[in-house]
C-alpha cells in the first residue's frame, strides 16, 4: 500500500478551527457537573462532613480561652472564629488540591486519560479544565461553612477594603495551592499511586500552618517550618482582614501578600515542569492510560 | 460425550473440608501480606499519627482546664482527655470500615467471585478480615498512646489492671459495632456502594461521642445529647477514660454499667448484622451479580 497516498487521503485540507480555551474549559465543567450530579450521596457526605467539623470545633471552642488568639493579633471572634477560618480555608485548599489528583486518577482508572490527551487538547488546558469544577464546588462548600459558623455565633470585624483584601489573599491562596496540586499530579502520572506530595503537604500544613492554633504556640523550629507553607501566610492575612479589619495598608498584610506572590512565581514553573516530566515519561512508557 | 461422565471424573470422593480455623488463618494471612506490601502507606500513616498527636497537644495549650473538669473525670488535663478519645475513635473507625472497604476492593478487583465460589465459608472470611483489621488498627492506636505517654508525657494510669481492663473495653467496643460493620458489608454486596455510609456513621460517632469536648456541652441541644447516649461508642469512651485517666478497672461500678450496655448492643447487633450479610450474599448469588461492579 502507498502510505503517502493514504496519508494524503485522510489529511484534512484545512485544519479544523481551534476551539477557544473557554469552550474547552466549559466542556470540562459541564462534564464534571454531570458526573458529580450522579453521585448525590457523595455531595450529601461532603456537606454533612463540613457541618460536623464546624459544629465539633464550635463545641471545642466552648472549653478554650481566647487569650492566645487575641495575643496573636486577631481581635474579634475568639477561638471559634479563628478555628472556623482555619478549617474552612484549609478544607477549601485540601479539597481543591486533592481533587486534581483524584480526577487524574479517575481518568486513568476509567481509561479516558489517553483519549483526552491524544486529542488536540493541550495538557495545560486539560489541567485547567480538571480543576475548575472542583474549585466551584469547594468555593460553595467554603461559603457554606462560613455561613454555618456565623449561625453558630462566629463574629467578624470587616470593612469593604478588608473584605476585598481577603478576596485577594484567597486568590493567591488558590494560585499557590494549584501549583502543589499540579506538581503532585505530575508525580501520579508516573508512579500511578496516591501522591506522597499531597499527603505530606496536607498533614504538615495542618500541623504547622496555624489552622487550629496561633503559630506562637509552636516551638521555634516548627514555627519556622510553617513559614515554608503558603497556607500560613494566607490564613494569617485572611484572619487579620476578617477578625481585625486590616487591609492592604497594613504592613503585616502586605508582607503576607508579597510572600504568596513570591511563592507563586517560584513554584509555578517548577510545578509545570514536574508535571511535564511525569506526563512525558508516561507517554514515553506508553503508560499514560494505565492505572 | 455424556456430561454425567465428566462430572463423575471431576468429582472428589470426599470433598476437601479444611477446618474453619485454617480458613480464617488463610484469609487473615493473605490480607496481612497485602498490608505489609504497602510499606509506603504504613510509613505515611505512622507519621500522620505522630503529627496528629502533636497537633492535639498544641491545641490543648488553648484549653481552659476548669472547663474540662465538667467532663466528670476530675482535675484532668485536656490532652489526656482527648488522647483516649482520638485513639479509640480511630481504632473504631478502622475496624468497622475494614470489612466494607475490603469487600468493595474485592468487587472492584474481581476477586469476590472466586472467594464466594471457593470452599471458604463467608463467616471465616468475615472473621479473617476482622482480625486483620483489629491488628492493623491496634498498631495505630498503640502508636497514638505511645507518642502521647512516651513523648508528650500525658499522665495516663498505666498498670497491668488498667491495661487489661482497657483491652477488654476495646474488644467490647469493637464487638458492639461489629454487627453494624457486617451489616454495611452485606449492603455493599448488593448495592455496590455504602462505604460513604460507614464514613458518615463514623464521623457522627466521633462527633457525638465527645472525643474533643465533654458531652456536658451537648446538653444544650437535647436531641443530640440523647442520640449521643444511644451510641455504644459513648459508653466505650466513658469506660476507657475512667480506666486510663482515673485508674478504674473493669470491675469498678461506673465501668460495669458501661460494660453491660456494650454487651447488650453486641447481643442485639451481631445477629442482625449476620442476617443482613447472609441476605446480601444469597441475593447476589441468586441474581448473578457477584462479579458486577
Amino acid at each position: 500500500m502507498d502510505v503517502k497516498r493514504l496519508i494524503e487521503i485522510i489529511s484534512e485540507d484545512i485544519p479544523r478551527k481551534k476551539t477557544p480555551i473557554y469552550r474547552i474549559v466549559l466542556s470540562f465543567i459541564i462534564r464534571d457537573f454531570k458526573v458529580w450530579w450522579t453521585y448525590k450521596f457523595w455531595l450529601l457526605l461532603d456537606i454533612s462532613g463540613i457541618i460536623l467539623f464546624v459544629i465539633t470545633y464550635y463545641l471545642f471552642s466552648l472549653i478554650t480561652t481566647s487569650q492566645q488568639v487575641q495575643e496573636a493579633g486577631y481581635m474579634v471572634g475568639g477561638y471559634f472564629t479563628f478555628a472556623l477560618i482555619g478549617i474552612a480555608f484549609q478544607q477549601y485548599v485540601h479539597f481543591a488540591v486533592q481533587s486534581i489528583n483524584e480526577s487524574i486518577r479517575e481518568e486513568q482508572w476509567n481509561g479516558t486519560m489517553e483519549t483526552i490527551l491524544s486529542t488536540a487538547t493541550d495538557f495545560k488546558i486539560f489541567l485547567l479544565g480538571e480543576v475548575c469544577f472542583s474549585f466551584i464546588v469547594s468555593s460553595a462548600l467554603l461559603l457554606m461553612s462560613l455561613l454555618l459558623g456565623i449561625l453558630l455565633g462566629a463574629e467578624f470585624y470587616t470593612t469593604p477594603t478588608s473584605i476585598l483584601t481577603a478576596i485577594i489573599l484567597t486568590v493567591l491562596l488558590i494560585a499557590s495551592h494549584m501549583d502543589i496540586g499540579i506538581l503532585s499530579a505530575g508525580v501520579i502520572m508516573k508512579v500511578k499511586q496516591g501522591s506522597p506530595v499531597t499527603w505530606a503537604f496536607s498533614w504538615l500544613s495542618q500541623l504547622v500552618s496555624g489552622v487550629f492554633y496561633p503559630l506562637k504556640l509552636l516551638p521555634w523550629y516548627l514555627e519556622w517550618l510553617g513559614r515554608a507553607f503558603p497556607l500560613t501566610y494566607s490564613l494569617d492575612g485572611i484572619r487579620l482582614c476578617l477578625q481585625s479589619g486590616k487591609d492592604l495598608t497594613s504592613p503585616a498584610i502586605l508582607s503576607n501578600i508579597m510572600c504568596l506572590i513570591v511563592f507563586v512565581i517560584v513554584a509555578t514553573p517548577i510545578a509545570l515542569y514536574i508535571f511535564k516530566v511525569g506526563y512525558d515519561a508516561a507517554r514515553r512508557d506508553g503508560s499514560l492510560g494505565q492505572y | 460425550m455424556r456430561v454425567e461422565d465428566i462430572i463423575e471424573l471431576f468429582r472428589e470422593d470426599k470433598p476437601r473440608v479444611s477446618s474453619e480455623i485454617r480458613h480464617v488463618w488463610a484469609v487473615f494471612w493473605a490480607n496481612f501480606k497485602i498490608f505489609l506490601s504497602y510499606r509506603t502507606w504504613v510509613i505515611m500513616e505512622t507519621i500522620s499519627t505522630v503529627a496528629s498527636v502533636a497537633m492535639y497537644s498544641f491545641m490543648g495549650l488553648q484549653v481552659d482546664a476548669r472547663r474540662v473538669a465538667l467532663a466528670g473525670y476530675g482535675e484532668v488535663d485536656w490532652l489526656s482527655f482527648a488522647l483516649v478519645g482520638v485513639a479509640t475513635a480511630n481504632y473504631l473507625w478502622m475496624c468497622i470500615s475494614r470489612l466494607s472497604h475490603s469487600l468493595q476492593h474485592e468487587i472492584r478487583e474481581g476477586t469476590l467471585e472466586p472467594i464466594i465460589t471457593s470452599l471458604i465459608n463467608m463467616r471465616s472470611y468475615i472473621i479473617g478480615q476482622s482480625i486483620r483489621g483489629f491488628i492493623v488498627s491496634g498498631y495505630f492506636m498503640l502508636g497514638v498512646l505511645v507518642v502521647g505517654i512516651g513523648i508528650l508525657r500525658v499522665p495516663l494510669v498505666i498498670n497491668p489492671e488498667t491495661i487489661l481492663s482497657f483491652i477488654a473495653i476495646i474488644l467490647l467496643m469493637v464487638l458492639s459495632y461489629a454487627g453494624i460493620g457486617i451489616m454495611a458489608a452485606g449492603l455493599i454486596l448488593v448495592y455496590k456502594k455504602g462505604d460513604p455510609l460507614t464514613f458518615l456513621f463514623a464521623s457522627i460517632t466521633e462527633f457525638l461521642g465527645g472525643v474533643l469536648f465533654p458531652l456536658k456541652y451537648l446538653e444544650s441541644i437535647p436531641i443530640l445529647y440523647a442520640i449521643a447516649w444511644l451510641m455504644p461508642y459513648t459508653y466505650a469512651l466513658d469506660a476507657a477514660r475512667r480506666i486510663l485517666i482515673n485508674g478504674a478497672t473493669i470491675f469498678s461500678l461506673n465501668v460495669l454499667i458501661d460494660v453491660a450496655v456494650l454487651l447488650a448492643y453486641t447481643i442485639i447487633f451481631i445477629p442482625i448484622g449476620l442476617r443482613v450479610f447472609r441476605w446480601g450474599v444469597n441475593r447476589i448469588r441468586y441474581e448473578g451479580t457477584v462479579a458486577t461492579y
